[in-house]
Order: structure tokens, then sequence, then C-alpha cells
């Protein structure tokens, strides 16, 4: 029986797998992109997408765009296995194949 | 374990987050078009005021330049995102939108040099409004405002200001769309 990924199921960190999930290829989001869409704090953001590339789910990348930092998260291989898996088990609950 | 219902939000908020980041990557990509193209008819109608005469090479100039910068804008966003999005159909539908209003003004409407204004300016904002149909309101805010202040000009703008006015409202208006839309 398959589970529900904790990591990802907290709701902010969902938004954040299903958006960049939902990117094609090695493609990623800045960090500001990714606080407009999700609506959250910086403080907040920071904290969960921590979380997630501590699991190996998202990358977080640091650059200058000429004299400003920006910082682009992309998921992994691995991240975009957890969530299709998450994904699938949350389909299977609402089958009725898992209570 | 959550119920069915916990797991029907869980998905209804992925499938919304995936509607809002493609309309993101619509509008950013479309922002950074609408800025190139704005400018672009902002210096081709202010060009035209001062040199009437040279009407015509400037907007061959505009189209030429306006393509060739939005394949240039397709590659850049094509190399970041891995999704080309003006390709050779969407040239050739461009292309094919371009005949269809020169037929319209001067096959059959033989326009006036401040009715092809008008014309082309409404003709191009009613693609933006079919676009917003399947890509977001912002499109249609935008051709509605500026379809609006295009016929205020042509009916109320007298003689030589209107190119001018257009290039404001025409040229500037996509610019200034576009950077709202890039905010959005």
């Amino acid at each position: 029986m398959a589970e529900l990924d904790d990591i990802i199921h907290q709701p902010l960190r969902l938004k954040i797998m299903a958006a960049l999930n939902s990117l094609p290829g090695a493609a990623g989001l800045e960090f500001s992109r990714l606080k407009k869409l999700t609506g959250a704090t910086d403080g907040n953001l920071g904290a969960h997408i921590e979380t997630l590339a501590k699991a190996g789910y998202v990358s977080v990348d640091k650059a200058f765009v000429g004299k400003k930092p920006q910082t682009t998260v992309t998921a992994t291989a691995a991240g975009r296995g957890a969530f299709a898996r998450h994904v699938a088990t949350l389909q299977e609950i609402i089958a009725g194949r898992q209570v | 374990m959550i119920d069915s219902k916990q797991a029907a939000e869980a998905l209804a908020d992925i499938d919304d987050m995936v509607h809002r980041v493609r309309q993101s990557r619509v509008y950013d990509l479309a922002s950074q078009m609408m800025i190139l193209w704005g400018g672009l008819v902002f210096a081709a109608n202010f060009a035209t005021w001062l040199w009437p005469h040279q009407g015509y090479y400037f907007w061959i100039a505009v189209y030429i330049l306006g393509i060739a910068g939005s394949f240039a804008i397709s590659g850049s966003n094509r190399s970041s995102s891995g999704v080309r999005s003006f390709d050779a159909r969407m040239l050739i539908a461009f292309l094919m939108f371009i005949a269809f209003g020169f037929f319209c003004s001067l096959v059959l409407g033989h326009f006036t040099p401040r009715q092809q204004g008008a014309f082309w300016t409404i003709y191009f904002m009613l693609f933006y409004a079919l676009a917003g149909l399947w890509f977001g309101r912002a499109f249609i805010v935008i051709a509605a405002a500026i379809t609006v202040l295009t016929l205020v000009g042509y009916f109320f703008v007298t003689g030589d200001t209107f190119l001018p006015w257009m290039a404001v409202v025409n040229g500037g208006g996509l610019i200034v769309g576009g950077l709202w839309m890039r905010r959005s």
C-alpha cells in the first residue's frame, strides 16, 4: 500500500512541488516568482524550500544576474518521482482503495 | 492518513498551482513580446508623423524587426524553459493574419491612412482579446483599453495629431500593458 509523502504533503511544500513539477525538463523557478505563485512570505518559503532541498527533492542555485542575486529552485529527478507517487496515492485515496 | 475529501482538496491545490505556473509563463513571454512590439509601434507612428511619405517603409521595418525579435525572444525563452513559443507554424499564422488585414484595408476597403491606423490597431487588439479567452484576462483588459482609446482618437483627435496619439495609445499602451502583465 502506497503512503503519502510527509515531506511533500505539507500544504506549502505541495504547492512548491506542484509548481516545479509542472515545468519541463530541467527548468526552474526564481524565488521571487515562486513567492508570488504560492503567496508565501520570504521566511516561510525559504524554510520550506530548505526542507525540500534536505530531502533531495529540489536543488537551489544562487547566482548573480548583473548585480542582483537570483535564487533558482528546480525539482530534482528524485523530487519529481516522489511527487508523482504522492499524486498517485492521493488518487488512490479518492478512488477508495485506501482509507 | 487523510480522507478522500482532503485528498481531493490537495489535488485541486495541485491543479490550481499548475494553472498559475502556466499562466505566469504565458504572461512572462507575452509581456516581453508586447514591450518589443510596443516600442516598434511607438517609433513607427512617430516616424510616420515626421516623414509621412516614408510611412510604408517604416511599417515594413516594424514587421521585419518584430518577427525577428519575436523569434529571438522565443529562442531565449526556449533556452531557459525548454519550450519554443514562436515557431514556423506561429509565423505562418501571423503572416496569414497580416495578409488578411492587407486584403481588407487595401483591396476591399481602400482605407485612408487614418483609417489604416485605427484598423490595424483594432485588428491586432482583436487577436489579443481572442488570446485572452485561453490565456488570461490581462490580454482582454489590455485589448479593450487600447481599442477604446484608439476609437477615441479616431473620432475626436483631429488632423496630424492622430499619429502621435496612436504612438502613445498603441505603442505606449503595449509597453505599459507588457509591464503590467509582467507584474501580474
